[in-house]
């Protein structure tokens, strides 16, 4: 895993409220909590592997802000709108709790 | 992971020519009926390719295949007739691909369904599987792309896979041909029916889903006794599946399982389809309010626990890090846009380069050395003066001139977009490209179709199958055309050559013509934006949809095979298609320029008419006539302009009136056309013109049985009509004002 302690700080205070994956650094592995979308368009991303539980992290970003994540060892280029309706939450920070 | 080495004699190829009779194509009669069923970019095509010696098109992007093949091949003394599917996530289809799988892995009654899977993501795959099983339990997998899992530190167990699931699990490797042996003999094995599967069962859901599944299967059965899988279609209704429903409503539903004897099934009368229907909408009010959730998620959670099984641990995950870095390249928000210009520009001038000599070695042969001798030989013997014309003057030449025109640059055009194609580069750039397509409220996806018009556009409008949205996919069939096909680099290249490309320093003159030739592409794109807005703000309104693009592993290409089918099968048969409308257009433009009327040649007449419209727009009335005489195919513009130019220009070319004249060196053409009054106007604007018109015949017939709409495709064709002749007209006037 390639989380550093810094960008974790970083994101402490926006743990409290819902993340979302539009709002990760990149090369931060988070887990998917829940898509916040209608039916007809989470299928698709439910169908290319992008459950809830599942780990994702944000890889690359175009010019424009959309990111490619990587999950389950495929990429998958999403649109910013999307990835702003992915709610996740941190895995780091659930271990420093612990 | 010792199984995909096994016997190194039994994988070979020699090994299996034994076992393994390719058919090829499809035969009336067979034994037994396979389906190669998967997701997309899982190898399906290159299995296919390998069980039948067929060459069905592959390609590193998901999407490649979009309608399905048919092939054949006999093993132990059967005959096997073999289907490859599109590639599709799940059986809830979205897009029109994906539904051309479903309905044949549901409906078409495949003996065996051989599901290839991607062993390197097998938890997204199982779900397939697993939604599969449900269907039939005529299954074998074939684990494929054992190779990169392997690479990527991936262990699989696959004997404990194989009890897991109850059906025959293949490892291999399509690529190299390896593991498809193992298939064969697991395939027949299941057809036959020698080896008994006991497919894995996904647990029965709670009390309630079942009661209600227990009272609609009998319903289903009686009112469509001939459908296989009532459980499976019970399931969909009572989750209000609209495809489902609508081929219950229809009547479709015992249409698609109608069985190989050729004999179709009446559907059932109306009422019992209503009826159908109605218990379905009745019994969905006992289900939990939940129910959906409940049953999509229950696969997923089934693939995942299965997955997780059989995954070994403890091996260290390599990872794509040379992908990775590339990629950091490749879709760099700096250098991303920068690289494809520069991809393009090489592809291009590569193209140009290395055609130039062999085309003209071509012209030599065909042009200054064969049609002379022809011409002797038929004196000798003696033809009708008018039927030597038509067909040494007329359709010989124009044949030749295609072929010494169009051979080497596509012979190198093809295999290195091929390549390219192999490689992945092409999801790439769709992921650049997005942001402006979304911005024209288009489908990111259309970034794909328009690599492919870039081959051709015919084959671009086809591959719109994969967006998923009606209006978006609308759009992408509507703009395809935007895309620089194939028909017309050669215009764009020669003329680029002649009058843009001098204008250098000879040194430069291959790259400025090559920089001129991208320019026009890009030119195509910006129009394919803007036609696009334009679209999506006026008659296809609408928001773009989200949508999720996979961009697959990089693969090194495979460069000999490619060279291989890009060249045979590319290349021959566009080139064939090329010399079909070459033929006729010949004898046309023959009889124009010899039939006379008061004295003057029809040509003649037609030309003078269309002069002054001609002159408007920057062009002349010889390149609009060849606009009409090439709407056949954009292929021959080049050789009709150049053989009507000699004509009206009343230049001595060839040996007489319609004979396309020996244009074997560019200083030759250049000469001629300067000429017949030909100035760098003239030039950009035929090039603009090429860009910016109508499609060529076979697209528009596509368009039209693609969007069963008269509407959709006289928009198709008129719309990069007028676009043409608005930007034509605009850089004649600006031009001349600048000039004057
Ligand atoms: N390394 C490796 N590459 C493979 C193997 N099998 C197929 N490929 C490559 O994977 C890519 C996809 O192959 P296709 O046969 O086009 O895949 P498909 O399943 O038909 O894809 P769609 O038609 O898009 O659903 C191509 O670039 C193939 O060369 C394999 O066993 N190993
Ligand atoms: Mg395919």
């Amino acid at each position: 895993m390639d989380t550093s302690e810094q960008s974790v700080e970083s994101l402490a205070p926006l743990e409290s409220g819902d993340l979302r994956l539009g709002d990760i650094p990149l090369q931060q592995t988070v887990e998917l909590v829940n898509i916040d979308l209608p039916e007809d368009q989470a299928e698709p991303l439910l169908e290319r592997g992008v459950l809830p539980g599942c780990q994702i992290c944000p890889v690359r970003s175009s010019p424009s802000g959309d990111p490619i994540i990587s999950v389950d060892g495929s990429l998958l280029a999403l649109r910013r709108e999307t990835a702003d309706c992915l709610c996740v939450r941190l895995l780091t920070a659930l271990q420093d709790v612990s | 992971m010792s199984s995909i080495v096994g016997d190194p004699c039994l994988s070979c190829s020699q090994h299996r020519a034994q076992s393994l009779v390719r058919l090829g194509l499809s035969p009336d009669r067979w034994d037994y009926l396979v389906a190669l069923a998967g997701n997309p970019n899982t190898g399906k095509s290159t299995v296919f390719n390998e069980l039948t010696g067929l060459r069905q098109h592959t390609g590193n992007w998901p999407g490649k295949t979009v309608v399905r093949a048919e092939g054949a091949f006999g093993h132990e003394g059967q005959r096997v007739k073999v289907v490859d599917l599109p590639g599709t996530y799940s059986l809830q289809a979205g897009s029109m691909d994906e539904e051309v799988a479903r309905d044949f892995v549901l409906f078409g009654r495949p003996d065996v369904t051989v599901v290839v899977v991607d062993a390197t993501r097998l938890e997204r795959n199982l779900n397939l599987v697993l939604q599969i099983l449900e269907i039939t339990d005529r299954v074998v997998v074939f684990l494929n792309l054992m190779d990169e899992a392997r690479r990527h530190g991936i262990a699989l167990d696959v004997p404990k896979l194989e009890r897991e699931l109850g059906i025959p699990v293949v490892p291999g490797v399509a690529r190299e041909g390896i593991g498809v042996d193992d298939l064969l003999v697991a395939v027949n094995e299941v057809a036959t029916g020698v080896r008994k599967t006991a497919p894995f069962q996904l647990d029965r859901y709670v009390d309630e889903i079942e009661d209600a599944i227990g009272d609609l299967v009998p319903v289903v059965e009686e009112v469509y006794p001939e459908v296989p899988n009532a459980r499976w279609v019970a399931l969909r209704l009572l989750n209000a599946d609209e495809a489902v429903q609508e081929a219950v409503l229809s009547g479709e539903l015992g249409q698609l399982s109608r069985d190989d004897s050729g004999e179709v099934h009446e559907p059932p009368i109306v009422s019992a389809r209503e009826k159908l229907l109605s218990a379905s909408v009745r019994l969905r009010w006992k289900l939990p309010s939940d129910f959906h959730d409940i049953v999509t998620q229950h696969t997923y959670d089934e693939a995942g626990k299965v997955a997780g099984r059989v995954q070994m641990h403890g091996i260290k995950k390599v990872g794509f890090t040379f992908d990775r870095k590339l990629d950091s390249l490749l879709t760099s928000p700096v250098f991303g846009f920068p690289l494809m210009l520069l991809i393009l520009a090489v592809v291009f001038w590569l193209t140009i380069e290395g055609a130039n000599v062999p085309s003209a070695m071509l012209a030599t042969l065909l042009i200054d050395t064969v049609h002379p001798w022809l011409k002797g030989l038929s004196s000798l013997i003696g033809i009708w003066g008018w039927l030597d014309g038509l067909l040494l003057d007329g359709v010989y030449l124009a044949t030749a001139w295609v072929v010494s025109v169009m051979l080497p640059p596509m012979a190198i055009f093809f295999p290195v977009f091929t390549l390219l194609e192999d490689f992945g580069y092409l999801p790439r750039v769709a992921f650049n490209l997005d942001s402006l397509f979304r911005a024209a409220g288009a489908h990111g996806k259309q970034a794909l179709t328009m690599c492919m018009g870039f081959g051709c556009n015919a084959a671009g409008v086809v591959a719109t199958r994969v967006i998923d949205s009606p209006r978006e996919r609308l759009i992408a069939i509507i703009t395809n055309n935007f895309s620089l096909c194939n028909g017309r680099w050669p215009t764009q290249i020669l003329i680029a050559t002649i009058f843009i490309g001098a204008l250098a320093p000879a040194n430069f003159g291959g790259l400025v013509s090559a920089a001129s030739v991208v320019g026009i592409a890009l030119l195509g794109i910006v129009m394919m934006f803007v036609a696009s807005w334009l679209l999506s703000r006026t008659v296809l309104r609408g928001e773009a949809t989200s949508f999720s693009l996979e961009l697959p592993p990089y693969r090194p290409p495979r460069v000999l095979q490619t060279l291989y089918t890009s060249i045979i099968d590319r290349t021959l048969i566009v080139l064939w298609r090329a010399v079909i409308f070459a033929v006729p257009a010949g004898a046309v433009i023959w009889l124009m320029s010899n039939l006379t009327l008061s004295g003057e040649s029809m040509a003649y007449h037609l030309v003078e008419w269309l002069n002054p419209i001609g002159l408007l727009l920057g062009l002349n009335g010889v390149i609009l006539l060849a606009y009409v005489v090439a709407i056949p195919a954009n292929e021959i513009v080049i050789p009709t302009v150049l053989m009507l130019t000699v004509l009206t220009g009343g230049l001595v070319g060839g040996a007489g009136p319609g004979v396309m004249f020996e244009a074997d060196s560019l200083g030759a053409t250049e000469a001629l056309l300067r000429g017949g009054g030909w100035t760098l106007l003239t030039a950009v604007n035929l090039m603009l013109f090429s860009l910016l018109h109508n499609p060529c015949s076979t697209t528009i017939y596509t368009i039209y049985k693609e969007t069963r709409s008269a509407k959709w495709t006289a928009l198709a064709t008129v719309l990069p009509l007028v676009m043409g002749v608005t930007v034509c007209f605009l850089v004649a006037q600006v031009w001349r004002i600048v000039a004057a």
